[in-house]
């Protein structure tokens, strides 16, 4: 049952096929299946009748929802929104591949992907010892970084704290509901979730809540208030944040020359639309930045946390593809601003390389 | 105490869809279809208050919204389609509606809809069904809480809001956005999809030709255009003679 908008971003597709360019899947397995437009065409064939199966199953869940292919798009096309409607129809019609259900249960068992039943904050307790309970501005650390890249979390809690921001983290922070959103579309069970996180927040009375993962911030500032569970506090990025403490002379880092490239998180380069803030942080850093040839709102995705959880192998094609692009800069060092990126990226460093984020190198100069 | 409820549901075109051809008359084709906006606030309020049998007129087309409200949480899905009604204005199809509340012969506590739909923006179907059902009508409701046997009711009027009393039953128009619509669950269109969708045609209204459709109705629309009174008139003045200037030609042109 696809919505009437839907169908039309489906069958607005003219065949012009320039999403191939730059789909970060696609252009890892050279296959037709794995472009938007393969994936509109689908959807145009079950409005005429065609049954979904698990292959076509299979087809909607190969795409990060990256939103890539929505840039060259003449007809101003966006594939990730059917995209998302498809898999709330394989969802319905029970043919979700078994990886896709396996991590479904991991978060209904635990409230993570990954299935931890550490608490969420095991791997930060010192860097969050002595924090308020509550503060004007509260931090949400979001699963991946406390999970996969806590050294990104200790970073960013470490510059609050050398630039004296009154500052808490939630205790026992709920996940945003990204995650169901990202697997299953934008259903009752993402918004249930979603109010809980929500809930929690609006009750901490903070007047401002600092958003390390991206992929959190876009689900807070344009999901929730069509959900119906709008944050009371402002949304502030961490690198817009962190940008912010900057220009303010509230952190004063010492420079140290390095040569960088910058990975774009496509949800803060697109969805948010949020470039600068992360290149301010790398200037006020001392380095050379080292663009790579798509960047920016034409960033192309390296891959997400949730996709990496019910497809590692594409999730390294994908990863592996983004390095490829950095290994024609002249830089030695990938940064990130996205504990997704890194956790993603960190499975795939070439040789020669070293991946490090925004906050810990900015941290290091402090 | 639950509630049997009547929420009336109209298919509109997506706003950024809307077109007209040299009649006046909307044209559908070719545009995207979505739940009218303040028809949503009365189904999630229905949802909230008790069982909910979603109620349409439109084309074939509309059992997927009603299948959608379905989703959402409502118990029963009814399209009132027939060639016949095409055409039909505000009198006509408040007529058909409630012919279609008779045919349902179900005594509903409330019947929810919308203040006005998007695309004709009459805000006169709920009004008349009331006035054909012999019910009493609020319209501009914000919020809504029941109490006892009755309602209490908060509506927005000219000079502000006003609270009212209201008794059972009756008919309650929705301001837009006052009740966020839930999104359905995975295990909601499961069901949705199992649920049949009644559809009642002309036939079943028992209501004389001429009452229907565009034979049925008596509105005419004779021109339509754009107003410029009224419109915001600001500007940034870069200086304060430039601002006095502006004023002064405002002042000319504005009755």
């Amino acid at each position: 049952m696809f919505s009437d908008k839907a169908y039309k971003h489906a069958e607005a597709c003219r065949f012009c096929w320039m999403c191939r360019h730059l789909c970060p899947v696609g252009l890892k397995t050279g296959k037709e299946v794995n472009t938007p437009r393969a994936k509109g065409l689908l959807i145009s064939m079950e409005k005429r009748g065609f049954a979904f199966d698990r292959d076509t199953a299979q087809v909607m869940y190969e795409c990060c929802l990256c939103g890539s292919c929505t840039n060259d798009c003449a007809t101003g096309y966006e594939p990730p929104l059917f995209i998302r409607e498809a898999r709330t129809q394989i969802m319905v019609e029970g043919l979700a591949p078994k990886a896709v259900d396996g991590v479904v249960d991991k978060l209904a068992a635990t409230g993570n992907m990954y299935g931890e039943t550490a608490g969420k904050f095991s791997r930060l307790s010192d860097a969050l010892a002595g924090l308020p309970g509550k503060a004007p501005v509260a931090l949400y650390i979001g699963d991946v970084a406390a999970y996969r890249a806590p050294q990104m979390a200790k970073a960013l809690i470490s510059l609050l704290k050398k630039a004296r921001v009154d500052f808490t983290v939630i205790k026992d922070e709920a996940n945003a509901g990204t995650d169901l959103g990202d697997l299953m579309g934008f259903t009752q069970e993402a918004q249930e979730q979603g109010k809980k996180c929500a809930a929690q927040l609006n009750a901490s009375g903070a007047e401002t809540i600092v958003v390390l993962d991206p992929y959190n911030a876009v689900t807070f500032k344009h999901e929730y208030p069509q959900w119906g569970c709008a944050l009371k506090a402002q949304v502030v990025t961490a690198t817009a944040f962190v940008a912010q403490l900057l220009k303010e002379g509230k952190l004063v880092p010492q420079a140290k020359a390095a040569e960088v490239t910058y990975h774009d998180s496509a949800r803060l380069a697109r969805d948010l639309d949020e470039h600068q803030p992360a290149r301010d942080i790398l200037a006020a850093c001392g380095v050379k930045l080292d663009e790579m040839f798509l960047n920016k709102r034409m960033a192309k995705c390296c891959g997400s946390s949730i996709f990496k959880a019910y497809a590692p192998e594409l999730a390294l094609l994908t990863a592996q593809g983004r390095w490829e692009d950095a290994q024609r800069t002249a830089a030695g060092i990938m940064t990130v601003a996205c504990p997704e990126s890194y956790e993603v990226l960190a499975a795939a460093i070439p040789q020669g390389w070293e991946l490090t984020d925004v906050f810990s190198l900015l941290d290091a100069r402090c | 105490m639950t509630m049997d409820i009547l929420v009336l549901l109209k298919q509109v075109p997506v706003s950024t869809d809307i077109r007209m051809d040299e009649n006046h008359n909307l044209i559908r084709e070719g545009a995207a279809l979505e739940m009218n906006i303040a028809d949503a606030s009365a189904l999630e309020l229905g949802l909230r208050l008790g069982t909910v049998t979603a109620l349409s007129m439109g084309r074939p087309g509309c059992h997927a919204m009603l299948r959608d409200a379905l989703a959402r949480g409502a118990d029963r899905g009814v399209l009132v389609t027939d060639p016949a009604l095409g055409g039909a204005d505000a009198l006509a199809t408040a007529r058909a509606l409630a012919a279609a509340v008779g045919a349902l012969a179900r005594p509903y506590d409330l019947i929810l809809c919308g203040r006005r739909a998007i695309d004709g923006e009459t805000g006169q179907v709920g009004p008349e069904l009331a006035a054909l059902l012999g019910l009493p009508v609020i319209t501009n409701v914000s919020a809504l809480a029941l109490q006892g046997n009755a309602l209490t009711l908060t509506r927005s009027v000219e000079a502000g809001i006003e609270t009212l009393a209201a008794p059972l039953p009756c008919l309650v128009t929705l301001q837009e956005y006052t009740y966020p619509l839930r999104l359905p669950g995975i295990l909601g269109l499961r069901r949705a999809k199992a649920l049949p969708i009644e559809v009642l045609t002309a036939a079943q209204l028992d209501l004389p030709p001429q009452q229907l459709g565009l034979r049925g109705s008596p509105t005419r629309v004779k021109s339509v255009s754009t107003q410029a009174a009224g419109l915001r008139q600001t500007c940034w003045a870069p200086s304060v003679e430039a601002g006095c200037a502006h004023l002064r030609a405002l002042w000319e042109v504005t009755p």
